[in-house]
């Protein structure tokens, strides 16, 4: 009786706080302008706009080029982009395996799907994994006490100078003394176990700079909150799931955004761990591009447009969100 | 007698262990592996031990030409990329935060492209524009406006290298390298109270004035900042130039770094032990970089001490 | 110095009207006040003047020029922020340097510059500091010399006293207000602590939404505010109010308030009966009613309130008693010995001469209207 009262109040004072706390966290709206009004800005704004257009316009036309050269008959270089006929013939072949239109199917249908899901599966893999461990570790480095706290985040700080390809060397050696324990011929756990462990190697190398901003998301929730809602009977578990975590959750996406950026832009790791028996959209493009015979390049470019538009979607999408997380882990 | 566990080493398990196996074994690994005869991932060879790998090392410096170019090629990328990277992540940063708002949202957009785009994508993207034969974007517009008559093979013709080869990794690297900065500079330029723009423009101040004596002394402990940081990443990553040696857009000597060098002892020529050794050597500057880097961000500060006990 | 006036001066932001169509003048080398509550628009009109902000329409003037348009740079004002802007990067000095530097001033009369207002505000022994070693009030000073120091033809103090403590305030008031007559320089100072505006203003303007309430002398704005705003945002406790209703008995016009019968004048009779009022408000200063035990018969024809006795706090000074009036609370203000008992029945008695009328739908005092009646139509 008395304890489902208690429990009903403090789900309506934690919905009550979580309310107020969202509006505290979410960046003060933006307040026209900032610069002097009498002063004419138009040329400014002009000149710096054309400056900084012109430099990275090169940049952007390669893009644009990439993308054009997927659906033409001809890898385009600029004027040309008039003269070539367009079709989704590209994509079509790039789909049945054929990677020019005079080779046959070096792949199948298959194989090229199954690129594309391994792709995906390392991203969210390093996703799920980069979650669980720095949500955990940026709370605890955040709200607890323990000794050697500044440390642990020290350490952090100077794990991530490290350079990774000191890292590389070593932990291919344990990589190729742990693969000496799964039997060869049981093809499905030999190469789940190398997925699993390119998955925790490539996480690893997220895991210092994600803990950092976890532990300043979770800086900034205040901590009346949770002293509130442990006054009110709840248990530090509870306060946990129901209130910081649905707190944290804009930090919580960005991460996430980040982690599978990562995960699916990965070359490197792939590179040595999975190629050649796990193929993933990096490494095939490596490989087609580097049989040069065989290169016919606006199939490449069709599969690089596949391998960049998730990722071109996400930053679109979710830009001023990354700007934030980006810029949040260097305020001196 | 029952040991209390502190909760917060419950939270701190995942990473701890992430943190033991793929950071502090590696490392002792890697150094270790250095001192070793390792070879094609003979795992066998690493019982013995031996400085050879650092004398050879050592000899190479001096007497291989290659090796040679490979040292020449980290400290010119290494100089200009840097000069880029903070310079103009500074510009751009500047640039976009004079700018009104709503028309540098599009820019930052397009200047983080390079750094959000797979690197197989944006590598690819370079060696097309870069190559070779009559179809490379830069050949076919050279040509077209008559400035050569035959397609030239930009990062591998013996007649321009070594500097083509070095445009072309400080271009690469610097498009995306340059966003960093922009990123640290922009939002500390925001950091910096709007009022006092208007007191400098209130006292007289012009546009290039707040920039001189109000806004870039602001910034100072951030220059230093991006350029230990960029300094540590250009010596040790290597992803962006990796695809360009591989693809053969550059020369296999004048396109590597040391990062590459070491990347390509171990996992192409398969010495193990010379490139664990020559690891060692960023490994050292790491160090000693990343404890500046420390001091720089005033860690300390950073962490605020947890109120209660939860 | 020059004397600053603006025409119909409005200010948008989006669809927020933060700045009213004003009209004002800030009269040469006087001491205006901009008073309101937060958000009314103070700092705004602040900026408009500088020339921060354009106006979305009407004019400003300094002297016979039309500097609407003009950046601030080219109309010398100074200026203190609210949290006073100063550079971090920059010792006091080089922070007071900073304007005459800009102008390119030789290096020895910047120097001479800065020492001579560094010793008019007695700061020159915190030259060497950085901002961040200063405390509040010292800030304060380094960044009125800062604008001082340019020798601006007005100077704008952007709330400059809200920082820092009550008592730092009250001799702070001061000081600024002997610096402004010793350079006769016009200033327009912003803050909504009406006890501020009222002991350094030649002059205060009260703003409220944007729009202009009352310009006048502090005692002006005090004992005949022009409308009930002004009447309950000055004063500390604020002027009492209570809504009567229009009566007329034997041809003679009332107001009645609870049991309470105020006789108007013959003057305002006639405008209320012409306007056909039905409603009026009754204000008066808390410090301007006396507590009796008795109702006397008041020949002069006082305002006569009956009255609970609801609470009494005593101040030392004063005591301020509040009473309840026809469900109302009223504040009476009395000597230190007048303690009547609680939930005691009291008499108030206001003299006629201290009464204010208030039309309830315009807020307008009664004289005002008349006043305004009377230039409109003049006899
Ligand atoms: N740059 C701006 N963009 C949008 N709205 C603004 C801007 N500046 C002020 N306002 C709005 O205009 C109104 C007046 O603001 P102003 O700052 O002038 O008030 P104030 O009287 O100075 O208040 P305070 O005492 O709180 O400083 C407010 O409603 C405010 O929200
Ligand atoms: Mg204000």
């Amino acid at each position: 009786m008395q304890d489902s009262r208690s429990r009903a109040s403090v789900k309506s004072l934690l919905k009550r706080e979580i309310g107020k706390i969202r509006g505290r966290l979410k960046p003060p709206a933006y307040r026209g302008v900032w610069d002097v009004e009498t002063i004419d800005r138009r040329r400014l704004n002009l000149l710096l706009a054309l400056v900084l257009g012109l430099a990275g316009l090169p940049v952007f036309m390669l893009y644009v080029l990439l993308v054009m050269s997927s659906f033409a008959n001809t890898m385009l270089s600029g004027p040309d982009i008039f003269s070539a006929r367009y079709s989704i013939e590209n994509w079509r072949m790039l789909f049945e395996g054929r990677l020019s239109p005079a080779a046959g199917q070096q792949y199948t249908t298959r194989d090229i799907i199954m690129i594309i899901v391994n792709t995906l599966v390392v991203a969210l893999g390093v996703t799920a994994v980069v979650l669980v461990v720095s949500v955990m570790a940026g709370y605890a480095i955040s709200r607890m006490r323990f000794r050697g706290r500044t440390r642990l985040m020290e350490l952090m700080i100077l794990l991530h100078a490290f350079p990774g390809v000191a890292l590389i060397i070593a932990v291919y050696a344990i990589y190729v003394w742990t693969l000496g324990f799964i039997p060869t011929e049981n093809t499905f756990a030999y190469k789940s176990y190398m997925m699993v462990y390119t998955v925790f190697a490539r996480a690893a190398l997220e895991i210092p700079m994600s803990i950092w901003l976890m532990k300043g998301f979770f800086d900034k929730i205040p901590w009346e909150v949770e002293w509130s809602a442990l006054v009110d009977g709840a248990s530090r578990f509870k306060v946990w799931r129901e209130i910081i975590i649905p707190l944290v959750k804009p930090g919580i996406s960005a991460l996430a955004i980040f982690a599978f950026l990562a995960g699916w832009e990965d070359l490197i790791y792939v590179h040595v761990f999975l190629y050649p028996e796990i193929k993933t959209l990096a490494t095939f493009i490596e490989e087609v591009v580097g049989s040069i015979e065989t290169t016919y390049l606006p199939v490449v470019a069709a599969a690089g447009t596949l391998y960049l538009l998730p990722t071109i979607l996400f930053f679109v999408l979710t830009q001023q969100l990354l700007l934030q997380a980006l810029s949040g882990g260097v305020k001196a | 007698m029952r040991v209390r566990l502190n909760p917060a080493f419950l939270f701190l398990i995942p990473a701890l262990t992430l943190i033991l196996v793929f950071y502090v074994v590696p490392l002792i690994l890697s150094v270790y592996i250095g001192f070793t005869p390792l070879q094609r991932w003979n795992l066998n060879r690493m019982g013995s031990i031996t400085a050879y790998n650092f004398e050879r090392l050592f000899y190479m410096m001096f007497h291989d030409p290659d090796f040679g170019k490979v040292i020449r090629t980290t400290i010119v990328f290494t100089a200009f990329t840097l000069a880029i990277n903070v310079l103009g992540g500074l510009g751009l940063g500047l640039a976009l935060y004079l700018m009104d708002e709503v028309l540098s949202l599009p820019y930052r957009i397009l200047w983080l492209l390079p750094r959000m785009t797979p690197v197989a994508v944006y590598s690819l993207l370079w060696y097309y524009f870069f190559l070779g034969g009559e179809e490379g974007t830069l050949n076919s517009i050279l040509l077209r406006l008559g400035v050569i008559n035959e397609p030239l093979s930009w990062g591998t013709d013996p007649r321009l290298l070594p500097e083509t080869a070095w445009v072309i990794l400080i271009l690469v690297n610097g498009f995306v390298g340059v966003s960093f900065g922009m990123i640290v500079f922009y939002s500390a330029f925001h950091s910096i109270p709007r009022e006092q723009v208007v007191a400098a423009r209130v006292d007289g101040a012009t546009t290039s004035q707040i920039v001189r004596h109000v806004l870039i002394p602001q910034v100072r402990w951030h220059i230093v900042y991006v350029t230990v940081w960029q300094l540590l990443s250009l010596l040790t990553t290597f992803a962006h130039i990796f695809l360009l040696v591989e693809w053969g857009a550059v020369h296999r000597w004048w396109g590597s770094t040391w990062a590459l060098y070491v990347f390509n002892v171990a996992f192409k020529t398969y010495e193990q032990g010379l490139a664990a050794a020559a690891a060692t050597v960023l490994v050292i500057i790491g160090a000693i970089l990343g404890l500046v880097a420390l001091r720089i961000l005033k860690f300390k500060e950073m962490m605020v001490e947890p109120k209660g006990e939860i | 110095m020059v004397e600053v006036r603006l025409e119909k001066v409005t200010k948008k932001f989006g669809r927020v009207i933060a700045v009213n169509k004003v009209d004002l003048v800030f009269e040469d080398g006087k001491f205006t006040v901009l008073l309101g509550p937060s958000g009314s628009g103070k700092s705004t009109l602040l900026y408009l003047v500088a020339g921060i902000y354009r106006p979305t329409s009407g004019k400003i003037f300094f002297d016979d020029k039309d500097v609407t348009n003009l950046p601030p740079r080219e109309r010398n004002v100074g200026l203190v922020f609210q949290n006073y802007a100063l550079y971090p990067h920059m010792t006091v000095y080089d922070n007071i340097a900073f304007p005459l530097r800009l102008r390119k001033e030789p290096p020895e009369k910047i120097d001479s510059k800065v020492h001579e207002v560094a010793k008019l505000l007695r700061i020159e022994e915190l030259l060497d500091r950085f901002p961040s070693q200063l405390s509040g009030g010292q800030q304060q000073r380094v960044a009125l010399a800062r604008a001082l120091v340019k020798e601006p033809s007005v100077l704008l103090l952007d709330e400059p006293l809200s920082n820092l403590d009550a008592l730092l305030r009250l001799t702070i008031r001061a000081e600024l207000k002997k610096l402004q007559q010793k350079l006769g320089i016009t200033a327009i100072h912003v803050t909504h602590d009406q006890a501020e505006a009222m002991s350094m203003a030649d002059k205060i303007a009260v703003i409220d939404q944007g729009t202009l309430q009352q310009v006048g002398t502090p005692e002006e704005v005090y004992l005949k505010p022009r409308n009930l705003f002004v009447a309950t945002f000055i004063g500390n406790p604020p002027a009492n109010t209570l809504t009567g209703s229009v009566q007329t008995v034997d041809g003679t016009v009332f107001v009645e308030v609870g049991s309470a019968r105020y006789q108007l004048t013959e003057e305002v009779s006639k405008i209320v009966r012409e306007a056909g009022v039905e409603k009026l408000v009754v204000a008066f200063r808390p410090e301007h009613a006396k507590i009796v035990e008795s109702p006397l018969v008041d020949p002069e024809g006082d305002l006569v309130l009956e009255g609970d006795v609801y609470v009494v706090e005593p101040l030392g000074r004063e005591n301020i008693v509040t009473l309840i009036v026809a469900g109302m609370p009223i504040k009476v203000v009395t000597p230190p010995d007048v303690k009547p008992h609680s939930s005691s029945k009291v008499y108030i008695v206001v003299p006629r001469n201290r009464v204010m009328l208030f039309d309830v739908e315009t807020g307008l005092n009664i004289e005002f209207l008349i006043r305004e009646i009377h230039q409109k139509i003049p006899d």
